[in-house]
């Protein structure tokens, strides 16, 4: 079948609409009038659209903005389908309903390799495991930000709901002027005839509730006026001037301000609290201590007039603390047992296999020439620069919540347990996020915060963690070591690579804390901890590619680019040193493996191209290139490098990039730049280190990320496709930590296997 | 106490306020200025970037009793919805922010920059940009700063 939408028109107002066949039928999501209520006049025409009375379009807003810019693409969709400004579209939050749920975030979450996934050359098993997930997506209609997804899961469903707005618009303007469809015009959400009958939608919103939209037709590309092109992002103005809201900047009438303090021992919990010192405080109003929600540490929090007067009021908190029962964490330890759960794995063919082609083992025994190496990744915090934060009122058996959150309906359920209501007792306002990276799709804050706002008489109560309780109480993205092995023939090409990775699975746990419902006794192989090592295009004839799922005990979670965060260093440093091992240029070396992968050679030779591959350099500066696929979309990255004071600087990044069809170019350059740093700030100085259960690093000056002054020049190339959107958000991420790392041997001649780089 | 914000007294009640008490909270929370954000608490990343005496500070560390009767600029009072500052108007050709939130400081500490400098080179700006973004909107930043330098030289 062509992968093209075809929309057939039906009797009446039933058209059908066939998307592809991997995802369920667009027409199934556009919903109904009943989720989106209306107020003042406002029109709705389906579960995503209404039209204000003066002609806006008012779109239900599903997803949350964390600076990713999906306000204002997905916007765009519909301002284009609707021939209205990107800037007459208003957002108006999404409800809880299933509707809003998020598809294709999950339905990417299955173990596929990419070659048998291809967009329109899925293999069967493929269809029939994505038409599995998406339609128990569907069913459990999970709102999630995160993933890369959203463009990807809104891209059929906006458009389609826009149009088909549109289309009743239009047919209510025909039937009222008596005046054929072909020969309205659209200007600006302004209706008209050449004839001179003139409206605009509002004028029409209320017939058009009532007219069955016909033929709805998608615009052809060539159509397009918005989409494809740097329109400005609609929240630059506010968040230049101060008036942005964010979750700390939530102001209530009567609002209190609650600090905590976690168990310093990740898992622990607090024995006797001795309050008296604190409460002689000024300022200082009550104690609560918390318990666990959502998998957070035990903790003890203080309510006070201010930020200030609570965390002076925690200060004074004297705690008797207690270790987890199960007893505490070293990363030292846990590294070398993430170790010799490779090894051993990688000697007996243990673990989970999720890619295997040919007989890697014996071609490995049969090869002229073997080279084994581990490689290690340290545990990470987010450290997004707004505090974790929640502010919740409960009152008169309601609850409110506002918070910045990529999972609203998680933190829906998580409040109602806190407070012990049901889910529809319990409203969530999504505010803006002060970056998210993944540490917004847990929702520990939220219990937390309902918890005390239990105990504040009805007066509404913002948590605001001080720092050093994030870096000390994240959701870490899981330490991982790797054991990379290929047999090389006689010329030093690879006949053969084996894989074989240990770390923590992530889903599993999430799920264990967040939605325990959905979690089984037994982990599902979970893609997050093996994805970027097993689904590599190079045209390796014998591969075999194992993950170990490790229980370190440490709380992991999701971080920007997740599982490909880490083992894109991995194997793309790996495929370098083989580069080496064949006496061949690295470009030149992973184009001959991509013969049957013409995305990856394409971007790989733009970023070269683009980079200068292969021109002279000023002294003591060297090159270093990676590519890599993630979320859909493949990312080449060549970094220009050098040492100052013996230490890595990166001067220049050179990013190419496919992500399917461009929606705003402005912003996935916005995304690769940010995505380069984030992964570089990792690359050079990440590292989280755990001793006797408590995380060493605390606050920046001892969990440094980059600054201006270390930022390289970022340059972002983007490929001209036809294809569906894929991810923008995470896929910069995961090449520069390679990059930057054999540009390091290029200079030094060293190979550096473990993260952060340290020369 | 009284303090001198954006050009108006606003008195603050003394109990509630005392003079160990940092210039941020005092702002956010007592005072509903919540353009300056916060990050860290100790100086390190520039969330809580304010003027005072127009040299950039960070309010997370700065007690009121440092502050008192001394003309304090928050982000709020940098330009006007109709009339952005340069730096503003900048930020929005050069598209600068992504999530946001550490935008005000960095505005507040490009400003201070940008006064006494009116032509920074890369040097100075390195030199003086140090606070943090974890979006990596930095190399924007850099050049929306050498933009707007360049508007209020040429009489913007």
């Amino acid at each position: 079948m062509k992968r093209r939408t075809l929309i057939v028109a039906g009797a009446g107002a039933a058209a059908a609409l066939v998307v592809g066949w991997g995802v369920l039928p667009a027409r199934s999501r556009q919903g109904t009038t009943a989720t989106l209520p209306v107020a003042g006049g406002e029109v709705g025409l389906n579960g995503w659209i209404k039209i204000a009375p003066d002609g806006r379009v008012m779109l239900a807003m599903n997803r949350s903005e964390m600076g990713q810019g999906v306000h204002t693409a997905l916007a765009m969709l519909v301002a284009e389908e609707l021939d209205v400004p990107l800037a007459s579209v208003q957002l108006v939050q999404a409800g809880p309903e299933s509707l809003y749920g998020n598809v294709a975030g999950f339905v990417a979450s299955l173990p596929f390799h990419p070659s048998d996934a291809e967009p329109g050359h899925e293999t069967r098993i493929v269809k029939a495991g994505q038409w599995f997930v998406s339609k128990l997506a569907r069913e459990l209609g999970i709102n999630m930000t995160g993933g890369s997804s959203t463009m990807v899961d809104a891209w059929d469903v906006l458009r389609l709901a826009a149009a088909t707005a549109r289309a009743q618009l239009l047919g209510a303007a025909s039937l009222h002027w008596k005046l054929p469809v072909a020969e309205l015009v659209v200007t600006d959400g302004v209706v008209s005839h050449p004839s001179g009958p003139k409206a605009h939608y509002g004028e029409l919103a209320k017939e058009a509730a009532a007219a069955p939209p016909g033929d709805v037709l998608l615009k052809d590309r060539k159509q397009w006026a918005l989409i494809g092109t740097p329109a400005p992002r609609t929240d630059v103005a506010a968040k230049s001037n101060g008036t942005a809201t964010f979750g700390i900047d939530v102001r209530l009438p009567g609002q209190v301000y609650a600090v905590l303090r976690h168990c310093p021992m990740l898992g622990g919990s607090s024995g006797a609290v001795n309050a008296d010192a604190a409460m002689k405080l000024p300022g200082v109003e009550r104690v609560v201590r918390l318990g666990s929600y959502a998998g957070s540490t035990a903790a003890v929090a203080v309510v006070g007039t201010s930020h200030w007067h609570a965390k002076r009021g925690a200060q004074a908190l004297q705690i008797d603390w207690r270790a987890p029962p199960a007893g505490t964490v070293n990363s030292a330890d846990v590294m070398r047992a993430l170790e010799a759960s490779a090894r051993a794995a990688a000697q007996s063919g243990g673990g989970f296999t999720f890619y295997s082609r040919g007989d890697a083992a014996a071609a490995t025994q049969g090869a002229a020439r073997r080279v084994e190496q581990v490689y290690r990744a340290p545990y990470l915090a987010h450290a997004a620069m707004e505090p974790i934060n929640c502010t919740a009122r409960v009152a008169e058996g309601r609850v409110e919540v506002w918070v910045p959150t990529q999972v609203p309906g998680m933190a829906r359920a998580v409040a109602a347990q806190a407070a012990g209501v049901a889910e529809s007792a319990v409203t969530v306002h999504v505010t803006y996020l002060g970056g998210g990276f993944g540490r917004r799709l847990d929702v520990d804050v939220v219990g937390q915060a309902v918890r005390i706002a239990v105990e504040t008489g009805g007066r509404p109560v913002q948590l605001v963690w001080p720092r050093e309780e994030d870096i000390t109480h994240d959701f870490y993205r899981p330490a991982g070591v790797a054991v990379l092995q290929a047999g090389l023939d006689a010329q030093g090409l690879p006949v053969s690579i084996a894989f074989t990775s240990a770390g923590d699975a992530i889903t599993p746990r999430w799920l264990a804390r967040s939605m325990s419902v959905l979690a089984g006794p037994i982990d599902m192989p979970d893609k997050t901890t093996a994805e970027g090592l097993f689904d590599l295009p190079y045209g390796v004839a014998n591969q075999r590619m194992t993950h170990v799922a490790t229980h370190s005990g440490v709380p992991v979670g999701f971080w920007r680019s997740v599982g490909h965060s880490h083992n894109a260093f991995f194997s793309e440093a790996f495929i370098d040193e083989l580069a080496a091992e064949a006496k061949q240029d690295p470009v030149a070396f992973r184009l001959a493996l991509l013969k049957d992968a013409p995305r990856h050679a394409a971007v790989l030779k733009l970023a070269a191209d683009k980079a200068g591959w292969g021109t002279p350099l000023a002294a003591g500066r060297a090159r270093g290139v990676a590519l890599h696929e993630s979320f859909g979309s493949i990312v080449a990255q060549v970094a220009e490098v050098s040492l100052v004071n013996g230490k890595p600087r990166v001067h220049r990044v050179v990013c190419a990039a496919d992500v399917g069809t461009v929606v705003n170019p402005g912003i996935v350059a916005q995304q690769m730049e940010g995505a380069v740093l984030f992964g570089l700030s990792a690359a050079l100085y990440g590292r989280i280190d755990i001793e006797a259960g408590r995380v060493k690093q605390s606050n920046f000056p001892d969990y440094p990320v980059i600054g201006l002054a270390e930022s390289p020049r970022i340059e972002t190339y983007l490929i001209a496709s036809a294809s569906p959107p894929t991810g923008v958000g995470e896929p910069g991420t995961p090449p520069i930590a390679p990059a930057v790392a054999n540009a390091l041997f290029g200079l030094t001649g060293r190979r550096l296997r473990e993260l952060p780089l340290v020369v | 106490m009284d303090l001198s914000i954006n050009g108006k007294t606003l008195t603050l009640d003394d109990a509630a306020a005392p003079p160990d008490m940092p210039l941020l909270w005092a702002l956010r929370d007592l005072l509903d200025l919540t353009g300056t954000k916060f990050g860290c608490g100790v100086a390190a990343c520039g969330a809580c970037t304010v003027h005072v005496d127009g040299q950039a500070v960070r309010s997370c560390v700065t007690p009121l009793s440092a502050v008192a009767g001394k003309p304090i600029r928050t982000i709020e009072s940098l330009g006007a919805p109709d009339r952005p500052h340069a730096l503003q108007a900048a930020w929005v050709q050069h598209q600068v922010p992504q999530c946001g939130y550490c935008q005000s400081g960095m505005l507040m500490a490009a400003a201070a920059l940008i006064a006494k400098n009116p032509k920074p080179s890369d040097a100075d700006i390195d030199a003086t940009m140090t606070n943090l973004c974890r979006c990596g909107t930095y190399p924007r930043i850099r050049e929306a700063i050498k933009t707007a330098a360049a508007a209020l030289r040429a009489g913007a």
